[in-house]
């Protein structure tokens, strides 16, 4: 049987008013609501689509945080088999290579045939959880895939290019690879089989051990972004305004 | 003096008739029982069990209400008075020949004055009979209304029924003109056909023989009619009645049932004919084909893939289907793949409840739809968009996708600041609703609707992030597990406050609110229209500024059909002075604007003419109505689109009951 584990972060909610916090170098998490990386979300929906297609164990690991009981048993819901939780991760985010090593002492004992996660994560600085984890379990890695069929040993990872080009590669098995989006939309789960999970599926704490925080990159200063006074609008009827846009575009020489 | 004169011109040496007919009747009844009994039987055998053996007085009453005296046939008048033209005159007969039956066998009182009227009354109504039989001859061959099924079993059904009458009337007027008795103008018809035959010339003896002969063939038909009943159009004779009786009756419409679950007590998510209920089985049996629903249907009208009819006929179609091959294992087929009934017609309704209204034999359309939408729910089959409403519904609380926090954003601007009820006590709390939370179109009127009450001095609050969505349409959709989370989460912040009454101001919360929420103590839950009829009749509104407008006004489902409430509204219209001008699909009639159900959060689908257009257009037939007033904030958004899209934007404008309120206000102390 084929063994997926896809790693599933939390992050913060747009949605909400981000607020700064005091020190003016950190979000206030005081007012944070976390949500699915969406990236994370398409990874997961791969996962539960590759096992369908033919069959899979779908393992979900994520760090602990506020609502990921909740976000585990929805992936539970949609189709994965065990769910497991790192506990001991504080407020504080751990370095990309410091949680890619406790990430890889958990997913060796796995065994894995493919690592998927999202490619990229809105509060990460450096985009690198996937490549350190590939390095350490000694891995080849793609990012950006957009799908993925699997083979004899081998799965075929489809990426996307700019300009409309879609790259087709193969990748031998055991592989970590950063999905961009899955194959389909993530999917609908109604809360009554997330409820039902919540009653039956267990969720496996692991320690994740010390973690390291400091990156070596020092935040000066966290903002929201500020106004800016640069646009020039063009006021004025129809012509006025062309007109108006046509002298502009020939003192750029651009006409 | 005259009397029943039993087997007139009947030969005596066939020995007694009675056995002739008794048996040939015997026997037709026998078939006919048989048969009813191998369909009927399956009804209950296929589906799930469903309690409805209750309140047997109720039933019986609705048994005479809707099956005899037919108030809901007689809701449209051309094929009202045919129908009971035809199904009285019936009755009458039946009724006539029992009534002969026991004046031979059991108590002889067909005599004199009392035989007279007997002859009169049969009489009247074969004319009657006669009336209706034409004015159903011209509707299915001549007018030939789109709402009609045309297929022969329907013109069998309607010959047949013709032949037994006139049968009837003319060995009647046989009779009368061979035996010319004294009381012959007591059946003035008859008479009158039987001059027409005394012209003729023939002798008497002739006339025998043919009435022999007519006599007969009226037996036979009679027999042929009975024997054939289970497998034609007059099937509904025994199907209606039942699904009338058997019409549920403890659950107001506006409640839906929870999912149900088998013996184990897993959920039944509905998509197989076995997991309907018998009764949701025999809906499809009972269904006439009259086509009522298909008329008044919303999503039928926008040409939306949805007919009422033809989703019931489709349960009927899977079910015979099942029937056929009844090896005993055929009867899981599947509700989805239907041509009638499917994915796309189950979401194209808007759960508008005017085919419930319409249905001669109260035919449970909404809940066989919402059981079967949970399915679909459940299989994550669910377009797009009304995806990302309800996962945002599940999230925030709210199907706009923003935060818990700014629900109340609207309130920063009214002054003096509305109260937060979670915090302090208020008289009434006000549950505001998504859309006039969120809605920046609507902010405006949701402060309007904060002014008016501070002006009538109500102690009012809002329960903030406390609120969330009601959950009336997530319910549904078919997500009945995010309805019953909003539920709990709705539940707990109102134990949290302290109030007396509930204030709505849409009419699917209020729905939900008052029928669907399992509180622990009794509530008083208010649409804004009911607070401000009463508020005028306290004197608490007192209008200043009379308006003069002529408008018209349109009901929104879940307040009118759903809960009654026509009149509040209208009294505060009239109250604002304004003259109010009823549109013809009024009250109970009111056609949906197209958004209930959820169908607002939904893809629209390809749509002709959308509802809430063939609306505004029907305003604009009336003359010189100057506003369109509506009670629902959703109404405000579907309608101002439908003013534009129809080019009626400089003719007509759209508002919201508060708005004349307020209007009618101004120049007090306001």
């Amino acid at each position: 049987m084929t063994e997926i584990v896809v790693i599933a972060r939390l992050v913060p909610d747009l949605v909400e008013e981000l607020e700064i916090a005091t020190s003016g170098t950190a979000l206030d998490l005081a007012w944070l609501r976390l949500i699915i990386n969406e990236f994370d979300n398409h990874a997961i929906e791969q996962a539960i689509i590759l096992k369908e297609r033919s069959g899979a164990t779908v393992t979900i690991i994520s760090p602990e945080a506020e609502g990921v009981e909740d976000m585990l048993f929805t992936t539970a819901a949609k189709g994965a088999d065990k769910l497991i939780k790192l506990t001991g991760v504080g407020e504080e985010k751990p370095t990309n290579l410091s949680m890619a090593q406790t990430l890889a002492e958990i997913i060796k004992e796995i065994n894995p045939d493919l690592v998927l996660t999202g490619v990229q994560a809105h509060d990460d600085f450096t985009g690198d959880l996937a490549p350190q984890l590939a390095d350490l379990l000694d891995m080849p890695y793609v990012g950006y895939i957009s799908g993925i069929s699997l083979g004899d040993g081998k799965a075929t990872a489809y990426k996307e290019y700019p300009g409309g080009i879609l790259a087709e590669m193969e990748i031998a098995l055991p592989a970590v690879l950063g999905i961009q989006s899955s194959e389909e939309p993530p999917r609908y789960v109604a809360i009554s089989k997330v409820r039902q999970m919540m009653n039956t599926a267990s969720i496996e704490d692991r320690d994740a051990g010390v973690l390291e925080t400091d990156s070596g990159v020092v935040i000066d200063r966290m903002y929201l972004p500020e106004v800016a006074d640069r646009a020039e609008m063009l006021e004025g009827d129809e012509e006025e305004v062309a007109s108006k846009l046509i002298a502009i575009l020939q003192d750029l020489g651009l006409l | 003096m005259p009397e029943h004169n039993e087997y007139w011109g009947i030969p005596l040496d066939w020995g007694s008739p009675n056995i002739l007919v008794y048996s040939v009747m015997f026997l037709a009844g026998a078939i006919l029982i048989f048969r009813f009994y191998l369909r009927a039987r399956l009804w209950w055998k296929i589906g799930r069990p469903e309690p409805r053996w209750n309140k047997l007085h109720l039933r019986f009453y609705n048994l005479i209400k809707y099956s005899i005296v037919q108030t809901r046939i007689l809701r449209q008048k051309y094929p009202g008075i045919m129908h009971v033209a035809l199904a009285w005159s019936f009755f009458i007969f039946f009724l006539g020949t029992a009534l002969a039956t026991i004046n031979t066998h059991f108590y002889h009182f067909l005599t004199g004055l009392v035989f007279s009227l007997y002859k009169l009354t049969l009489d009247v109504f074969t004319v009657v009979f006669i009336v209706g039989a034409l004015l159903a001859i011209y509707r299915r061959y001549i007018t030939k209304p789109d709402r009609l099924t045309y297929q022969p079993q329907f013109t069998w059904s309607l010959i047949l029924l013709i032949i037994i009458v006139l049968g009837g009337i003319t060995t009647e007027s046989l009779r009368l003109a061979v035996e010319q008795p004294a009381n012959a103008a007591w059946s003035p018809a008859g008479y009158l056909i039987a001059r027409a035959f005394l012209s003729t010339g023939a002798s008497a003896a002739a006339l025998t023989n043919w009435h022999l002969g007519i006599w007969l063939v009226h037996l036979l038909t009679v027999a042929f009619t009975i024997v054939t009943l289970p497998v034609g159009s007059l099937l509904h004779i025994l199907t209606g009645p039942l699904n009338i009786f058997f019409s549920e009756l403890d659950r107001p419409i506006g409640q839906l049932p929870p999912t149900p679950t088998d013996r184990e007590g897993h959920p039944v998510y509905v998509s197989k004919l076995n997991e309907l209920t018998w009764k949701q089985i025999l809906n499809g049996d009972a269904c006439t084909e009259c086509g009522r629903c298909q008329d008044v249907c919303p999503a039928f009208g926008a040409g939306l893939p949805l007919n009422p009819k033809d989703l019931i006929l489709g349960i009927r179609e899977i079910f015979e289907d099942a029937k056929l091959s009844s090896n005993g294992n055929s009867f899981d087929k599947s509700l989805l793949e239907n041509q009638k009934l499917n994915k796309e017609a189950l979401w194209s309704c808007t759960t508008c409840a005017a085919c419930l209204t319409e249905c001669p034999v109260l035919v449970e359309h909404i809940d066989t739809i919402v059981e079967l939408r949970r399915h679909l729910v459940i299989e994550g089959m669910i377009d797009p968009e009304l995806q990302d409403a309800l996962t945002n519904l599940g999230r925030y609380g709210n199907s706009f996708g923003q935060s818990p926090r700014k629900r109340a954003k609207w309130t920063q601007e009214i002054d003096p600041p509305v109260k937060d009820a979670t915090r302090e006590p208020v008289e009434y709390l006000w549950f505001v609703g998504d859309y006039a939370s969120y809605n920046p179109a609507l902010a405006e009127m949701t402060a309007k609707t904060a002014a008016v009450f501070n002006h009538a001095g109500l102690d009012f609050g809002v329960m903030h992030k406390g609120e969330n969505h009601a959950g009336n349409d997530v319910r549904r959709v078919g997500e009945e597990g995010l309805f019953e989370m909003l539920v709990e989460k709705n539940l707990s912040a109102l134990q949290r406050c302290q109030y007396q009454s509930i204030i709505t101001t849409d009419p699917h919360t209020y729905n939900t609110l008052l029928n669907e929420y399992p509180f622990s103590e009794p509530q008083t839950i208010l649409h804004y229209s009911e607070l401000l009829a009463q508020l005028i009749k306290d004197g608490k509104l007192r209008f200043t500024n009379p308006l003069n407008y002529k408008v018209t006004y349109h009901d929104p489902c879940y307040l009118g059909r759903y809960n009654g409430i026509y009149d509040a509204p209208r009294y505060v219209i009239k109250a604002t002075g304004c003259e109010l001008v009823e549109m013809p699909r009024n009250r109970d009639l009111a056609l949906c604007c197209g958004a209930g159900g959820g169908r607002i959060w939904m893809e629209e689908g390809k749509i002709q003419e959308r509802p809430s257009e063939s609306r505004i257009r029907e305003a604009m037939e009336l003359d010189g109505i100057q506003h369109f007033i509506v009670s629902c904030p959703k109404d405000i958004t579907m309608y101002q689109d439908a003013v534009k899209t129809t080019g009626h934007e400089s003719d007509l404008t759209v508002k919201d009951l508060i708005e004349l309120v307020e209007e009618a206000l101004e120049d007090s102390t306001y």
